[in-house]
């Protein structure tokens, strides 16, 4: 038979658990901004070290890769150094010409991704910048391949991201050539669609093909204009008649990117010159051969006039 | 110093070890979801040595801790963390809380029962859920008890360990 100690040792314990347990339902169940806030907090003060400590170890891990590209990118651009005074005025003279715009037009801040050990790890990712580098909530957030998310909220040196796995992902987009337009949302519904979008209200007359790349359209002021979302892989369902429901590749995969940039400008910017669709780089392509072929001609020329 | 204090004092000298493990050679290791969990380590050998509302409090703090740092579902890691920490304490009773394996396979199973209520919890869906629980679950729970054993055995003299298994 158990003393009294014993059973109020017991009574004590389950009082604490209960307690804990209540707490833990009050924290799931109270709004999400309640939730985001008292995260914030947290981050920024007692777990500021810890944070600290894990950007540092990210930084760790990546340094050698990063010196690597690095490496490569000086050698590339001593390379190319050689020739850029008359590369830039003629880059300039053809700007003029074209009206071209610089592919960044911009502004962003990198940052670097802290990975945890949460199975819900994918929906949501740690950033190491925050409101001290101008980040804030709603700033889009993009790896080279195209669209991560969103910043869901931002502390004073870290945010959290909203990535396009998160059930309330949603993105107005259009897709390049066919003109379709309808919102990007996660698959989340059937059994082995992980990992998959979907286009959906995309107008039933409104036919994609497959391999059809789809860009955030820049309605709704959150995300600008031209960012990849995805490849269409697929009709997922149609809606008696009136809608198509298309299946998407990501352009981008949150749970492979280590570093991401946060684009901090205003809303309605276009960014579809920095991420040129395939028509785009068949247009860059074109231009840089005969650009050999002009200076290959005024040198056989000016050989010849010799 | 008496010899309770002494074990205390060990006790929240491997406790940090873990949390700076697992905040500075976690993200160096490979894939973070299936790296191991050494705060959830550092919860269970706790738990099992201090009683279930100890436990429940240390499995709350960290809960929250996770919560703050993947606030997919803030509440959510805090719900799971605790209820882990309560059922490794009383694991201890029923089971032979010294023996290395024992242990090993207490943080293994933990880890695995933490995302299974971690995910329920969060209300992720059933695809998500089966690939989670079937693949990168076992996956953690396994590096995590297999560091769980590293651990043990470093420390079997603080922790009583018996290697005979």
């Amino acid at each position: 038979m158990a003393s009294a100690s014993e059973r109020s040792y017991t009574r004590r314990d389950t009082v604490i658990f209960v307690a804990c347990v209540v707490l833990s339902l009050v924290g799931l169940f109270s709004p999400s901004a309640w939730g985001l806030g008292i995260s914030n907090a947290l981050r920024d003060t007692v777990l500021a070290p810890l944070v600290w400590l894990q950007a540092r170890a990210e930084e760790g891990r990546t340094s050698r890769a990063r010196l690597q590209a690095i490496t490569l990118q000086r050698d590339s651009a001593a390379y190319l150094a050689q020739g850029i005074p008359s590369l830039a005025a003629e880059n300039a003279r053809l700007r003029q010409l074209l009206a071209l715009s610089g592919r960044i037009s911009t502004p962003y801040v990198a940052a670097e991704v802290l990975r945890q050990t949460q199975a819900t790890d994918g929906r949501t990712l740690l950033l190491d910048v925050g409101r001290s580098d101008l980040v804030s909530e709603f700033d889009p957030v993009v790896a080279p391949e195209g669209l991560i998310g969103m910043v869901l909220s931002a502390g004073e040196r870290s945010s959290v991201v909203m990535t396009w796995a998160h059930p309330e992902f949603r993105v107005s987009a259009y897709t390049v050539g066919a003109g379709a337009s309808g919102v990007v949302a996660p698959a989340l519904s059937s059994l082995g669609a992980d990992g998959a979008l979907e286009f959906r209200g995309v107008p039933y007359r409104d036919s994609v093909p497959a391999g059809t790349l789809v860009l955030s359209s820049g309605l709704g002021g959150v995300y600008p204009k031209g960012i990849p979302v995805g490849t269409v892989t697929g009709v997922a369902r149609e809606q008696a008649g009136w809608e198509r429901v298309y299946r998407l590749l990501p352009a981008a995969s949150p749970g492979a990117v280590a570093h991401v940039l946060v684009l901090i400008s205003p809303p309605g910017t276009s960014l579809e010159r920095a991420f040129p669709s395939d028509s785009a780089l068949a247009a860059i392509r074109l231009d840089s051969i005969a650009r050999v072929r002009r200076s290959d001609s005024a040198a056989a020329a000016k050989e010849s006039a010799r | 110093m008496s010899a309770s204090r002494a074990n205390r004092i060990q006790l929240i000298l491997v406790m940090a070890l873990l949390v700076l493990l697992h905040f500075y050679l976690r993200p160096r290791l490979w894939n973070a979801r299936v790296s191991p969990d050494f705060l959830l380590m550092a919860l269970v050998f706790f738990a099992m040595r201090a009683g279930p509302g100890a436990g429940a409090l240390a499995g709350f703090v960290v809960g929250v801790v996770s919560d703050a740092l993947t606030p997919a579902a803030f509440g959510a890691g805090a719900l799971a963390h605790t209820v882990v920490g309560y059922l490794a304490a009383w694991g201890r009773a029923v089971f032979f809380a010294d023996n290395l394996l024992v242990n090993a396979a207490f943080v293994a199973v933990a880890v695995w029962v933490r995302d299974l209520l971690l995910l329920l919890a969060s209300g992720t869906p059933q695809g998500t859920l089966l690939t989670e629980l079937m693949l990168n679950s076992p996956l953690q729970a396994l590096s995590t008890g297999a560091f769980a054993l590293l651990v043990l055995v470093a420390f079997r003299q603080w922790f009583a360990i018996r290697l005979d298994v």
